[in-house]
């Protein structure tokens, strides 16, 4: 089983995985807070515009994009409908649109919209053997984590097989769904638990290996892949800095509606 | 220094620590329900929009990898690592949360992680699960307040989003994960983790 697509490698893959986990997170904390909605509405397209870089075809970044459409629906509504407001818009029995809860409500949108562009981003420029390697050099993530991470990772396909085989054998010998209740709790103990058990199984058979392999060990270690730093991490940097150093002039001096503080 | 080297080599069992098989074992559980994480997704934004918090009642789902890996190895650490890590396979996967995932993750295992710290790792009951689930409810809670802005919302709806969370995750990161440890318990593939007890060793002196 292929868990992964062909696509370009961009100068994005090539940035410091440790790196890019920090500035992530610092997204996350600028994002939360902002609470101005012109500058969240530049920072969101700030971010939307590094997907290009991602070195997939236009078409699978749409196809991996359509969640976000669906987050941003359900995250802006929720606030739009219910959220508390001065200005009434509109009423309709329980639903209670106010201009205020309305932007508050896009604000939200966008915020899920930034994170989820950058997240997904993440997920697309990231390999995982680079990711673990980073962050065991880089990180001072102890050695026994990340390989267990990377072992586990690899189950995953043999996860899968083995649901195949059972759904298989399930259906050749005539299993039934029986209900809704009783159906989702039988589906649960029917897969759950002879997959949990084999996964369970394997790991310690394989943590076994890897201890003996010295996996465990706590001395210093060499590593196949050596991970550093470049002008890459630079310019990511610098791409990062200018996103909100521009959106914030932006949302400052050319506001698109006049609200300071959407809460 | 020499029998400093010998234990910095040692295969970590003699730290106190997570052993590397606690670590995998937590960490495939993890990958496990990372995947069914990633899948949760998408029909947890599908009952969204209809407003009466609905989706809270499922949001308990993303809550489950901390109680149930730790009701497999049962050691300090380990909820917190398997709600991390889910969270962590989610992202991998391109969740539409992004990396705000990651740190629910954290929040939601350490939620957990404080309940099993309190009962000093020794009591799995399904009364503590439970509790161990609300624990999860309130770290997810947390971030939410500064992320969602959910203390925005009108009262009633507030109050129906933090009832029906609490509700949820009771019923599927408390009860349904112990209900799936003890099904899986059936199988004894989490003998491997429980010390030999008196009853064992009398098992040895019979003859």
């Amino acid at each position: 089983m292929q868990l992964t697509f062909p696509h370009r490698e961009t100068w994005l893959h090539q940035v410091n995985p440790t790196l890019k986990i920090v500035l992530f997170s610092l997204w996350f904390l600028a994002v939360i807070l902002i609470h101005n909605f012109n500058v969240m509405l530049n920072v969101a397209i700030g971010s939307l515009l590094l997907l290009p870089w991602s070195g997939h075809p236009w078409k699978r970044l749409l196809l991996y994009a359509t969640p976000f459409l669906l987050v941003f629906v359900s995250t802006s509504t929720g606030m739009m409908f219910f959220g508390k407001g001065e200005t009434d818009w509109f009423r309709w029995g329980l639903v209670n649109i106010t201009e205020e809860s309305f932007y508050r409500g896009l604000h939200l949108g966008f915020r899920a919209l930034s994170m989820a562009a950058v997240g997904l981003l993440f997920g697309l420029t990231t390999r995982p053997v680079r990711l673990f390697y980073s962050l065991m050099q880089q990180g001072r993530l102890a050695p026994k984590y990340a390989y267990s991470f990377l072992a586990a990772l690899r189950l995953v396909p043999i996860i899968i097989d083995e649901f195949q085989t059972l759904r298989h054998a399930l259906k050749i010998r005539g299993m039934r769904k029986r209900g809704w209740f009783i159906g989702f709790y039988q589906l649960v103990h029917r897969y759950a638990i002879p997959l949990l058990a084999q996964s369970i199984r394997r790991a310690h058979r394989i943590a076994v290996a890897m201890e003996a392999k010295g996996f465990a060990g706590r001395a210093k270690r060499t590593y196949y892949y050596s991970i550093g730093f470049s002008y890459r991490d630079i310019v990511f940097v610098t791409y990062t800095l200018a996103v909100f150093g521009v959106a914030f002039l932006a949302g400052t001096y050319w506001p698109y509606l006049d609200i300071i503080d959407v809460r | 220094m020499a029998a400093e080297t010998v234990q910095g080599q040692g295969q970590g069992t003699r730290s106190r620590g997570l052993k590397l098989t606690d670590i995998l074992v937590t960490i495939v559980i993890a990958v496990v329900f990372g995947i069914i994480y990633k899948v949760w997704g998408p029909m947890y934004d599908v009952v969204k929009p209809l407003g009466v918090h609905a989706e809270q009642t499922i949001y308990g789902m993303w809550f489950i990898a901390g109680t149930f890996a730790f009701l497999v190895v049962r050691k300090p650490g380990v909820a917190v690592l398997a709600e991390v890590a889910a969270a962590s396979i989610s992202a991998l996967l391109g969740s539409e949360w992004g990396i705000s995932t990651l740190y629910y993750g954290v929040l939601q295992g350490l939620g957990a992680e404080i309940i099993f710290a309190i009962f000093l790792y020794r009591n799995a009951s399904v009364w503590v699960v439970s509790l161990a689930a609300i624990g999860a409810a309130a770290g997810s809670l947390v971030l939410d307040f500064g992320y969602g802005y959910i203390e925005s919302l009108s009262t009633w709806n507030y109050t129906l989003l933090i009832g029906l969370r609490v509700l949820g995750s009771i019923v599927i990161a408390g009860i349904f994960a112990y209900s799936l440890s003890k099904a899986l318990e059936l199988t004894g593939v989490t003998k491997v983790f429980r010390p030999a007890s008196k009853k064992d060793y009398e098992a040895l002196n019979r003859v």
